[in-house]
């Protein structure tokens, strides 16, 4: 049972604004009133996403990279506790204004009981050069879940590249759940991107989405690269007429892993364009769902929904779904999918081998290939190399077990 | 000094729409060794491009009869990537494009799959080297950054099978229809590759369907195929002699009865 002796001493731990205490109290009495988010054909009811015994009241692990620019341009970052108390009024107006925590027994659970966040906002018309690193680093030293919220408010022709990077110390079975909000106002540009690498012990609950006001361009990098059972959405609003959406996300799986996401773009505004390309490398006795849900609602006369979810099968007992949904309800759209389920290209395989590359280095490079829409649209350093380093070791090992069961 | 040979090869490969073997190579005779350019001539659908990627060792063709031998060893038991390292290398008529591998990562992959291990290429080594080439064959620097064959036109796809080449440095080279689709420039620069190629511890096999690219590869042996097999060898004047009266001239004077694709 969720307790609520746990939330308050939440809510007065941070010493909270009245509004936001509100609201906690609003989403705690909701928990139980509401189901968890639908996954197709995925079941997770047995998951550990809502347990709150051995809470911590603190994750303090919250880290941005140093950068001169957001100074300079008037840019508020701030931890989410302290940005609630000393810019009342736009957090108030931003946080869940994305996604509602009336939606799901999930994200009603986050704003219950978030214990770490961040906003950012960006003015009108600032151009930030740099990309903004988001370090989240979860606590699994002692039992203790992370629940976090980052809200992200582009300006108006304002345009910002971010980087999240999240992972885990310590071997604890512990919940995450994370939620992030992007607010891409008018003109605006975004890029976001994530590497997730949580550890094998963690339940990881995501809600990623964005609202995209008019002429909006918002780009999603994102990269599981877990160990853990994953669940969530990633989803962008294409509001405003002229927006535009690229959601793209890869996976790498391993083990007993099970991971289901949800990759959604709803085109309401007129001349909107939603593009989804996903893909997934499953190794070993891993699950990946990949859903891609492509929305053109009423209304959004001249708009187009694409997308393309791959998954490439490295074992003979792992289980890989792409699934292209498209639910049109207007006509003067264009639309299209495609999606695929196999192995490596054999003549790929052979170009690389016949220039002297192993078998096996080889099979890599072409799964690196099939990954490059997110691998290489990451912005270079640190988080890069990191991800090209993981990708490379979960390759390795998975190729290691592949090769020992098929002899 | 290498040998390379080709002894009574026959080769099917497997149609797949009809699901039945079709044979391609009806007992080819070859014999090659360093130092020497040899230039395979004939019609289209003769089996050219088979011969290639069978000496390479393409999985979707079968070897039902016959051996390739590298310096006496058989090759035929070899997997692509090992003969590759024994110094064997194709450039193809139609290289594949790999997304998401820069040109660069690719080059050093190959060459450090030719060295021990512990004993990587030193980067200014392989620089150095890579600018070496790339000059010589008039290429941009911003080939090395771009994905391997990716969006490549024709004629750069063939620079950057020579390019390979020059780096990788093969024992024999291959090299199926590198003219084809070249304009005269770009056939000269290509050319100037191989040729700087030629020496004592290189031996080239050219197929083209053309006599022009031996005026600027001059061959020491020519072989004609038709219908599986070689039908005749000389030197660089049975080239000339072809392109003056073409396969059917040929055909005709050695009495085959071969079909030829382009005739009606
Ligand atoms: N992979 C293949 N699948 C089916 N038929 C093939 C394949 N490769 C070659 N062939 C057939 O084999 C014959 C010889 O082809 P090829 O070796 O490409 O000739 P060339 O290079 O001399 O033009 C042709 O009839 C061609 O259609
Ligand atoms: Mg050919």
């Amino acid at each position: 049972m969720l307790s609520k002796t746990t939330f308050q001493e939440l809510s007065s731990k941070y010493n909270e604004p009245d509004w936001l205490i509100n609201e906690r109290l609003e989403a705690f009495n909701l928990i139980e009133k509401l189901l968890l988010p639908k996954m197709q054909q995925f079941k997770y009811s047995d998951w550990p996403l809502t347990i709150n015994d051995d809470f911590a009241l603190e994750q303090s692990a919250l880290k941005i990279s140093d950068n001169s620019e957001l100074e300079e341009n008037k840019v508020i970052c701030q931890d989410i506790f302290e940005a609630s108390k000393q810019y009342p009024e736009i957090v108030q107006k931003y946080l869940n204004s994305v996604s509602h925590f009336n939606e799901d027994k999930l994200l009603a659970y986050n704003t219950a009981f978030m214990n770490n966040g961040l906003f950012l906002y960006i003015p009108d018309n600032v151009e930030i050069q740099e990309p903004i690193e988001i370090e989240i680093v979860q606590n699994s030293m002692s039992k203790s879940a992370l629940i976090s919220h980052i809200v992200i408010v582009v300006g108006k022709n304002s345009k910002a590249k971010f980087i999240q990077h999240l992972s885990t110390v310590g071997h604890e079975k512990n919940l995450a759940n994370l939620v992030v909000e992007v607010q891409a106002l008018a003109g605006s540009n975004v890029e976001f991107s994530s590497l997730d690498e949580m550890e094998e012990n963690t339940t990881l609950y995501f809600n990623r989405r964005a609202n995209l006001a008019r002429d909006a361009h918002v780009e999603w990098n994102v990269a599981f690269m877990n160990d853990c059972n994953t669940v969530g959405d990633l989803a962008s609003e294409l509001l405003g007429e002229g927006s535009y959406a690229y959601s793209k996300a890869i996976a790498i799986t391993t083990g007993n892993q099970k991971v289901a996401v949800n990759n959604r773009v709803i085109n309401r505004g007129p001349h909107s364009t939603g593009l989804i390309n996903q893909r997934g490398v499953l190794l070993e006795d891993s699950r990946l769902i990949f859903n891609g849900i492509g929305q053109i609602v009423h209304g959004a006369h001249g708009s187009k929904a694409d997308q393309q979810n791959r998954v490439l099968m490295m074992s003979d007992t792992a289980q890989g779904d792409a699934n292209p949904l498209l639910l049109i309800d207007e006509n003067d759209v264009i639309a299209a999918h495609a999606a695929s389920v196999g192995p490596v290209d054999p003549i790929q395989m052979n170009y690389l081998m016949s220039r002297g590359i192993p078998y096996a280095q080889a099979e890599r490079m072409v799964i690196h290939g099939f990954l490059d829409p997110v691998l290489g649209a990451i912005p270079k350093g640190k988080v890069k190399d990191r991800m090209l380093a993981i990708s490379e070791r979960k390759l390795i090992n998975g190729q290691r077990s592949y090769y020992k069961n098929k002899k | 000094m290498a040998t390379l040979e080709i002894k009574n090869l026959h080769v099917e490969v497997k149609d797949e729409e009809k699901k039945v073997y079709k044979k391609i190579l009806k007992g080819v005779n070859l014999t090659m060794h360093t130092g020497e350019i040899h230039a395979i001539m004939g019609p289209n659908g003769t089996g050219k491009s088979t011969l290639s990627e069978t000496i390479m060792g393409n999985p979707k063709y079968r070897v039902t009869e016959g051996q390739i031998l590298l310096n006496g060893e058989n090759v035929l038991d070899m997997t692509v990537d090992e003969r590759a390292r024994k110094g064997l290398f194709l450039a193809m008529q139609y290289p594949a494009e790999v997304p998401g591998v820069t040109n660069a990562e690719f080059l050093r992959a190959a060459i450090n799959a030719r060295r021990p291990k512990d004993d990587p290429i030193p980067v200014m080594d392989f620089i150095k080297e890579l600018n070496k080439n790339m000059a010589l064959l008039d290429m941009n620097d911003s080939m090395t950054e771009r994905y391997l064959n990716q969006g490549f036109s024709g004629g750069e796809k063939k620079r950057n099978e020579i390019l390979q080449m020059l780096m990788i440095k093969p024992t024999f080279g291959i090299l199926d229809e590198i003219d084809s689709g070249l304009d005269i420039d770009a056939l000269r620069v290509v050319s100037r590759g191989v040729n700087a190629m030629r020496g004592d511890n290189f031996g080239a096999l050219m197929i083209t369907h053309y006599q022009r690219l031996l005026n600027y590869i001059v061959p020491d042996v020519v072989h004609v195929m038709m219908d599986g097999r070689v039908v005749k060898d000389g030197g660089p004047d049975l080239a000339k002699k072809l392109e003056q009266e073409g396969y059917a001239g040929l055909r005709d004077e050695l009495g085959l009865d071969i079909k030829l694709v382009d005739e009606d």
